[in-house]
């Protein structure tokens, strides 16, 4: 057995090789398009992203899902060809190209071989600024919705984060909506009101093209000047750049959505979180590691290796221009539901009570900053985080400035985050789990009136 | 080759057989300062004996709760804390085991992997064994029980491989296989399975090969080796299901879906390649024959799938689906879904569909091969399943020779009534399937 001897011993780490964020370049078209280039050597994956100001959450509430809507028509025809012809043109270049809405932007993604990538802007330019929306393919997006919506009653995580949007924010808020619209606003949709909504954002003066990967040799401002240079500028955008959303907060409510049979509860707990923009960021993202973020995190230590409730729980912030969500979700056992959600709040509130150890301090930091470069392997991931600069108005320096801020970090301004941002008295606790098996242990606990939502959810049939 | 990219890159890579028979694989790659190591043990659930289904995934929990060295929780916390991500999974043919790290950490992962391949044993208890049973059974209910269509998986497998087949149940076992595994069990599963040569170590990334083939002999080199590890002996298994196989699942679902499966030849045979372009051309994006067919042009159907799964013990498994819409008459959907099937198999398809299969394969290949963890992944698996790993650079070329003929051929052979199962989940009666 000696020569196992050796692993009584962990070894040290060897002194870790520098890294450093991509570097990046702004230019500017004359029509005040702005393009924004990282060259990463032996990635000939490029990833392109446009990014165009106005999203979900600034279209009227009775057209909700309009913008997503029209962001899933953008491929479906253009001025030139019909929505095979295009699908076809794209895939003869092996390029992946689509367009997806969020709240704040919608963006373009292309992800192409280097050799293509020419033409693939081509298309790229064609898809934004040349759509034909043709009212067919437009209905049957939205008939597909309605019957995405008809499916998303029977899947339980689906049904639990719309049934959470709604109850923590305050009627109207849009974040409170689903960004895909709902039953009610998504049959008002048509091809008149994509239109509409595409041209609202329509202005190169608002929007940034990010291209990432091994560029050498290619003129990338040169062939974004030949394929969008023509796009015309605005008058001013419909949305100014950066406009917040209003993220007002409902009252603290106990949700169950009745899904007899369920075999597990589906859980979310938590209340209006935070925007992107805040001095705190980086405490924040520390305390939300150690108490939901790290495998080895508070919750993830009592729930799932103490007491085996769950297969797995986390807890964030949803960052966005506004607040966003701050939730601890999970799925447990349908038997040990109550007994969950004390834990949860107990932990929630030991994370204020309570100060940071020092070795949950040095865990989270370590991790944050060790797999900071784990995080840029590919040239799409590159542009996701550029991305994220712009959409927020951060600085270019931000991304790598990230693990010196984050290593400067004490125990105490990480506790101070969580006394600043988790509020107990705020939680809302939704839940979509089997109500005759749950109300009485819920009903035990003491947390306040429960409301039951009982809807023509199917039912599950539980195996043996 | 037809079309092929000059930027798609060859992996370089070194490899050893350690004493012990541990075979270890290098491939250096200096682009990014992080380096990956994966292990595939050759041990899945196809190793599993009747009434212990569910164990080689059970297992692999074990692997996660500390060894002769590591405390419980802490091989996660020392792989978090050292900047890194680490994970594993089980599946019918092997485990494996993967983190990836900050190249300066080589080692740190090296050894966790050493301990709990020595000394796992030392670290198991009756309480781990009763919380992790409990964490695996809120796995399957909430991957499987808790998800509508959520038990296709294990029809179609059951209905595609023979009863006495060990392809024919899946890896998260049973509730009742699982509630009966005792310490005793979780102890001779590491004894059967797990030893040096059982193994495969695949390490890519920034790192030094030489001095990486002496860090893996001076941590893996101490181990026994267990000799009595037998390979597996697969069953024979006839090239086709015999009959089709129809079942009709009521289930707390909104909408019609419609399973197929397909016994196959096994991954590893020329006809599997075929048979994968043959998916990209029916399913593989929107610009495929089943989406443009039945979503785009009918509007029957409300999304579509066909893919294989990598199995290679005697045969495997191309499975589809589609969805119906609520308007749509399910027997209709049916029909033109196996219609497309059809017609692959009678007729050759189009120069430009399979250029553009080709070309998505290709930008697919650029996207793994720039991925240290894929790379390594890809590595372990040729070595252990084909015991060639240079197949990682071979693997495009035989996807780029595939040619119309050969994609006919197969959709013929597989493609057939008589060799097919389908599994039709409708929604059930509101009210009738809570259970106490």
């Amino acid at each position: 057995m000696s020569g196992l001897d050796i692993l009584a011993r962990r070894p040290a780490p060897a002194a870790p090789r520098e890294y450093h964020f991509p570097r990046f370049e702004r230019a500017r078209l004359a029509n005040d398009l702005t393009v924004i280039t990282a060259h990463l050597p032996g990635r000939p994956l490029l990833a392109a992203q446009l990014v165009l100001e106005g999203g979900a959450g600034h279209e009227p509430a009775d057209l909700a899902g309009v913008t997503a809507l029209l962001a899933r028509a953008l491929p479906e025809g253009t001025a030139q060809r019909d929505a095979i012809a295009f699908v076809e043109a794209t895939e003869r270049l092996g390029a992946e190209l689509h367009a997806e809405a969020g709240w704040e932007t919608v963006a373009v993604t292309l992800e192409v071989p280097r050799r293509h990538f020419g033409p693939a802007l081509a298309l790229l330019a064609e898809l934004a600024l040349q759509p034909s929306f043709p009212a067919h393919e437009v209905e049957r997006l939205r008939d597909e919705r309605l019957n995405d919506l008809l499916q998303s009653t029977a899947e339980p995580r689906r049904r639990v984060e719309r049934a959470f949007a709604e109850t923590i924010y305050a009627p109207g808020v849009p974040y409170g909506r689903l960004l895909g619209g709902d039953e009610a606003s998504v049959p008002r949709l048509d091809r008149v009101a994509v239109a509409a909504r595409h041209a609202t954002l329509l202005d190169p003066s608002a929007a940034t093209l990010i291209v990432a990967g091994d560029l050498e040799g290619l003129p990338v401002v040169t062939l974004v000047a030949e394929h969008l240079g023509s796009w015309p500028a605005g008058d001013s955008p419909a949305v100014a750049p950066g406009t917040p959303l209003p993220d007002d907060a409902g009252s603290p409510r106990l949700v169950l959505v009745d899904r007899p049979g369920s075999p597990q509860s589906e859980l979310r707990i938590g209340h209006v979180g935070l925007p992107r923009r805040i001095p705190d960021f980086h405490a924040v993202a520390v305390m939300s590691a150690i108490l939901g973020g790290l495998f080895n995190s508070r919750l993830q230590r009592l729930l799932r290796e103490e007491r085996g409730y769950t297969y797995g729980i986390g807890a964030g912030f949803d960052f966005r221009r506004s607040a966003g969500p701050f939730a601890v979700r999970t799925a447990v056992q349908t038997e040990v539901t109550a007994p969950a959600i004390a834990d949860i709040l107990g932990e929630l509130r030991r994370m204020r009570e309570a100060p940071i150890e020092a070795q949950e301090l040095r865990d989270a930091r370590d991790f944050l900053i060790g797999v900071f470069p784990l995080r840029f392997e590919a040239a799409a991931q590159v542009v996701g985080a550029i991305t994220g600069l712009v959409v927020h108005g951060l600085p270019d320096d931000e991304l790598d400035r990230y693990r010196q801020v984050v290593a400067a970090l004490t125990e105490e301004e990480v506790h101070a985050a969580a006394l600043a941002h988790v509020h107990p008295d705020a939680f809302s606790i939704v839940m979509v789990g089997d109500a005759e098996r749950v109300v009485p242990g819920l009903e035990a606990t003491g947390l306040g009136p429960l409301e039951i939502v009982r809807e023509a959810v199917p039912t599950v049939a539980e195996e043996a | 080759m037809p079309g092929s990219d000059p930027d798609i890159p060859t992996i370089r890579f070194g490899e050893r057989r350690l004493a012990n028979g541990l075979r270890v694989i290098v491939a250096p790659d200096r682009l990014a300062p992080v380096v990956a190591i994966n292990l595939w043990y050759d041990v899945g659930s196809k190793h599993e004996r009747p009434g212990k289904t569910g164990f080689a995934h059970l297992f692999e929990h074990f692997m996660f709760q500390g060894s002769g060295h590591v405390a419980k929780t802490e091989h996660m916390a020392i792989i978090q804390g050292s900047g890194g991500v680490c994970n594993a999974t089980t599946y019918f043919d092997r485990t494996n085991y993967f983190e990836t790290l900050p190249s300066n950490q080589l080692e740190v992962g090296l050894w966790l992997e050493a301990d709990r391949m020595a000394t796992l044993l030392d670290a198991l208890s009756q309480e781990n064994l009763d919380n992790q049973r409990e964490v695996v059974k809120n796995e399957k209910r909430q991957s499987y029980d808790n998800r509508p269509y959520g038990s296709f998986y294990e029809r179609l497998m059951a209905a595609v491989f023979p009863p006495e087949h060990p392809y024919q149940h899946t890896p998260i076992g049973s509730m009742a296989d699982l509630d009966a595994a005792s310490p005793e069990d979780v102890r001779q599963f590491f004894r059967d399975w797990y030893a040096p040569n059982n193994c495969v170590v695949s390490i890519v990334g920034d790192v030094d090969e030489e001095e990486t083939f002496g860090a893996a002999e001076r941590w893996f080199g101490p181990i026994p080796a267990n000799p009595a590890i037998a390979p597996f002996a697969a069953p024979s298994l006839p090239a086709r299901i015999g009959r089709e196989v129809r079942e009709t699942v009521p289930d707390a679902v909104p909408l019609v879906r419609i399973h197929f499966g397909f016994r196959t030849p096994p991954f590893g045979a020329a006809a599997f390649d075929a048979l994968e372009v043959a998916a990209q051309i029916l399913a593989g994006g929107k610009g495929s024959r089943l989406h443009r067919t039945l979503v785009r042009e009918r509007r029957i159907a409300q999304d579509v799938a066909l893919f294989t799964l990598p199995l290679v013990s005697g045969g495997s498994i191309c499975a589809g689906w589609a969805t119906a819409r609520p308007e749509a008459d399910p027997a209709e959907v049916e029909a033109g879904f196996l219609a497309e099937l059809d017609r692959v198999a009678a007729e050759p398809v189009s120069d430009d569909e399979l250029a553009r299969a080709r070309a998505l394969i290709e930008a697919g290949e650029l996207a793994g091969l720039g991925r240290v963890e894929e790379v390594a992944d890809r590595l372990s698996q040729y070595a252990t399943l084909f015991d060639r790993p240079e197949l990682i650079n071979e693997q495009l070329p035989r996807y780029l020779a595939v040619d119309a003929e050969a994609i006919r051929a197969v959709a013929a052979d597989v493609f057939r009534p008589d060799n097919r199962a389908v599994i039709t989940f409708v929604p059930q009666a509101a009210g009738t399937g809570a259970a106490a």
